[in-house]
């Protein structure tokens, strides 16, 4: 392929960027008859779009490297356009142009892996049309309520209409976000996606759910609170939507922490992510959506750096088990800052942005008076920590477990760059927590009609509940690291390397090479002795699924039995069924 | 320059109470066990023994640079816990600070040593970095809840509004929240890694612990972030439960009051398992942490 495509193809991954930058009227132009066709760009639409801005180039850099998959970069360029068109549209019929052309290019790059089997390319089409057609479905019910196409606040609705609005394109944004139990076709699809692709299917195709999720909040203004009323101090409607997104995050997380290969593992983290973006938007507050679009940011540089890094491992190493990798952090240093950040970020550990995230959410929980979904929401983010080691400590550290391991190399530079750039964005955004409230998150507040958190400086995250400065604990904690490391090395005595990797403290052996001494898979597998977790591991998607299908059969099979037996007697009941259905009617003086 | 001052001082102070601390718990667990035990200064001895070893065995920079993240970790835990209320000393940087920081935070400088575990190759280690990791999923739920209730109260999350809300002993959280304390004080017991959730890093289990590997002078600088980290639970917890203090005396008693009775429940249980640990905190404290909610949060708002 000459350096003309690649080039082209550059300039067309910064689109977003371009399109942010230039974009300052509205295209409006009629259809057919009654239907007019509008591009706008809304403060919300902005922000996903900046978050596609941010990720496209950068995922496409490594995917222009050699030798490059022509179709996959064309399929490439088509989803960008669709998911473009998706943000833009001010009207439901460009939004679901948009819509269908971000599902099948995605679907048509996910076969481009030879990993992608028969299982999870079905799986994947058959939920994301399903999503297509129940956003379809919910189109139409708007047009016949409205009258038109617009994306607009629907006042007129009566309530039967708004709620099966609500459910219609509910349910289809929750299918993208991925929330129990419509995930099943996330951990497939991500773990065997063409390794670049996934960080684009992680990073940003999953957000179109989560900006699907929001428009929906301003189509019903009062949605959360109009259906049901207030459960303590937010909507009873958004307490539901909340349980479902933290429990798709705990179980999620679990399953995760039991995963044996990095992608798979990825793949459950992210479900469970963004069940806590799902809980966010459930609150509903002006603080929980500032956390929801923060999680957002943050979810999407985390994962976009993780999924890079895990591509460079397995691009050269050709593992991605966790069982076959180890020790890569003198062979790979840079993947392992990479690494190391990124878990550090979707911990939620401060100093990085996902605390400033969390933070926002579990403020939000605590205005709102939902103590026990914040419970639930810490076990979760608790639990985190564990997956979030693993990732860290099974490829990086420990032993090397296959040859390929001890021999591999640093990734190259376009793996590398993007990775280096994402960190420096993360710790940018957690120096000033305040960068993004005021740059990103406050537009969309005001955009929404909702207050804006507002920062006094840009070091610092403030709220009605108390808020830190960015800078003082990232001082602070520099300092005291620079202190300690300098007053140690003061200290008399020497220090001096181990031996060999073989020379530890194991217990009264000696340990030697065939000791199996990388802890890599079997790490969370003890868990599964707490009963909640044992209990939680034990069921599957896969079983509810069944289950589901099994009561389908059953239901079918009593409706089935009504057509067995001797055709005389129904039709004798039918014509019983008529005379008296008439005699009654006659005896009430009806004919 | 201030800063500076109140910095160190807040060290040091957290660095006294904490061997001190300890020496007396070895004391007072020998006398309950029958023996003399050690002098109240044997913790700093060790301490200051294992500063002094003339060889520390590394396993490349991972391992190096692990202990000294616990330990800058525990520095900045102490240095953004306000330690005395009304008072211009003993703040650190606090007021740049809150609640959910100061819990996050307490778990930074652990998952950095752990990088350090992993990267020393010993699998035993990694096996306690992860029994550690599951007992602190279950220890921070009902702990985090009850500190929520806490929070809710005060409408706040800064500790300095917390403390100043508390003057006098009718207001003190103890006593206008009484189960908020009752909820984290078994979670808190085992923050402090104290007995019966011991099972990490407990003098028996240290072959498979997080700390087989260090020796000398890494293990002084583990053993000094413990003792300080401790100390900086324990102001925590006298700043929201026990009305804070106006100088140093005062904290002091408060936090060996606390300590005491953390000491005492400590020394009557046996150890329990890492899954029973966290299947007991799922149980009892939580359980008793949904009682306080529907109580305290539930019951007056559908009254209301």
């Amino acid at each position: 392929m000459s350096w003309m495509l690649r080039l082209l193809f550059l300039a067309v991954s910064l689109s977003p960027a371009a399109l942010l930058m230039a974009w300052d009227a509205d295209l409006s132009w009629p259809l057919i008859e009654g239907v007019r066709l509008s591009l706008t760009l809304t403060p919300l639409a902005g922000f996903f779009l900046v978050l596609l801005a941010l990720v496209a180039p950068l995922i496409a850099l490594p995917m222009l490297r050699r030798p490059s998959d022509v179709p996959s970069l064309v399929l490439f360029v088509l989803l960008l356009i669709g998911m473009q068109l998706l943000l833009l549209a001010g009207d439901f019929v460009s939004f679901f142009i948009g819509w269908e052309v971000m599902t099948w290019s995605s679907y048509l790059l996910l076969l481009r892996s030879p990993r992608t089997d028969m299982v999870t390319s079905q799986s994947y089409i058959l939920f994301n049309l399903a999503s297509a057609f129940l956003l379809l479905a919910g189109i139409l019910v708007f047009y016949s309520v409205t009258g038109d196409f617009l994306i607009r606040a629907a006042t007129e609705v009566s309530r039967p209409q708004a709620l099966s609005l609500v459910v219609l394109f509910g349910l289809a944004f929750l299918i993208k976000a991925g929330t129990l139990p419509l995930h099943i076709w996330i951990p497939r699809s991500y773990d065997q996606a063409p390794d670049l692709f996934s960080a684009f299917l992680s990073g940003s195709i999953s957000k179109m759910g989560v900006y699907g999720l929001i428009l929906l909040l301003t189509l019903f203004p009062d949605a959360l609170t109009g259906f049901a009323g207030r459960f303590l101090n937010g909507p009873a409607v958004g307490y539901l939507l909340a349980w479902v997104g933290v429990i798709t995050s705990i179980v999620a997380t679990f399953k995760a922490i039991s995963q044996e290969d990095m992608k798979r593992l990825l793949a459950y983290s992210s479900i469970a992510q963004v069940g806590y973006i799902t809980t966010a938007i459930g609150v509903g507050s002006s603080l929980a959506l500032a956390g929801a679009l923060y999680l957002a940011l943050v979810h999407t540089l985390v994962k976009v750096l993780l999924f890079i890094s895990v591509a460079g491992i397995v691009l050269q190493t050709g593992q991605r088990r966790f069982n076959d990798l180890g020790r890569l952090i003198e062979r790979m240093p840079i993947s392992f800052f990479g690494v190391l950040i990124g878990i550090i970020g979707l911990a939620g550990m401060p100093p990085l942005p996902g605390f400033a995230a969390k933070y926002l959410v579990f403020v939000s929980l605590v205005d709102a008076r939902w103590l026990l979904l914040l419970a639930a929401m810490i076990l979760a983010s608790t639990a985190a920590f564990i997956y979030c080691y693993k990732l860290v400590y099974a490829p990086f550290l420990g032993h090397a477990n296959s040859p390929e391991a001890r021999e591999a190399r640093e990734a190259p530079w376009p793996y590398l760059v993007p990775q280096v750039i994402l960190m420096g964005l993360l710790v940018l955004f957690g120096l000033f927590p305040g960068l993004a409230i005021d740059v990103l998150i406050d537009p969309v507040l005001v955009g929404l009609q909702m207050a804006p958190i507002g920062s006094e400086s840009w070091a610092k995250l403030s709220t009605a509940y108390g808020g830190y400065d960015g800078v003082v604990l990232m001082l602070v904690f520099g300092t005291a690291f620079a202190l300690v490391t300098g007053l140690f090395l003061l200290l008399r005595g020497r220090m001096r390397r181990a031996g060999s990797p073989h020379d530890l403290s194991f217990a009264g052996e000696v340990p030697t090479a065939e000791t199996p001494l990388h802890y890599g898979a079997g790490m969370g597998r003890e868990l599964r002795r707490i009963p909640l977790v044992g209990w939680i591991l034990r069921q599957g998607t896969q079983g509810f699924y069944l289950g589901l299908a099994g009561q389908m059969r059953a239901a079918a099979a009593l409706l089935g039995t009504l057509y067995v037996g001797r055709p005389q007697t129904w039709i004798l009941i039918a014509v019983v069924v008529f005379a008296l259905s008439l005699a009654v009617q006659a005896m009430m003086g009806g004919l | 320059m201030h800063a500076v001052v109140d910095s160190l001082a807040m060290i040091a102070v957290s660095y006294v109470m904490g061997f001190l601390f300890y020496g007396f718990y070895r004391q007072l667990n020998a006398r309950v066990q029958r023996r003399w035990g050690p002098s109240i200064w044997q913790n700093f001895f060790d301490n200051m023994k294992f500063f002094f070893k003339s060889e520390t065995l590394t396993h490349g920079p991972m391992f190096f640079f692990g202990p000294m993240i616990i330990m800058a970790g525990a520095f900045t835990t102490v240095l953004f816990v306000p330690f005395l209320k009304d008072s211009d000393w003993l703040q650190g940087f606090s007021q740049y600070g809150n609640l959910i920081l100061i819990i996050y935070l307490l778990v930074v400088g652990p998952l950095g040593n752990a990088l350090a575990v992993g990267s020393s190759g010993n699998p035993f280690g990694v096996m306690g970095v992860t029994r550690g990791l599951t007992r602190l999923m279950g220890l921070e739920v009902p702990f985090f809840l009850g500190l929520a209730l806490v929070m809710l109260q005060h409408e706040t999350t800064s500790v300095h509004a917390i403390m100043a809300a508390q003057d006098g002993l009718a207001n003190w959280g103890l006593v206008t929240n009484p189960i908020a304390f009752c909820v984290i004080l078994l979670p808190f017991i085992a923050s402090q890694n104290g007995s019966p959730f011991d099972v990490v890093g407990a003098p028996v289990e240290v072959y498979a612990g997080p700390r087989v590997e260090f020796g000398g002078r890494l293990l002084g600088v583990l053993m000094t972030q413990n003792m300080m980290m401790s100390i900086a639970k324990l102001v925590l917890v006298v700043d929201l439960f026990m009305g804070g203090a106006t100088n140093i005396l005062v904290l002091i008693g408060k936090a060996f009051a606390l300590f005491l009775l953390t000491t005492v429940v400590s020394m009557v249980f046996p150890r329990l398992k890492t899954e029973q640990a966290v299947d007991f905190f799922w149980k009892v404290p939580l359980g008793l942490g949904v009682l306080a909610v529907i109580l305290t949060v539930w019951l007056p708002s559908w009254s209301a």
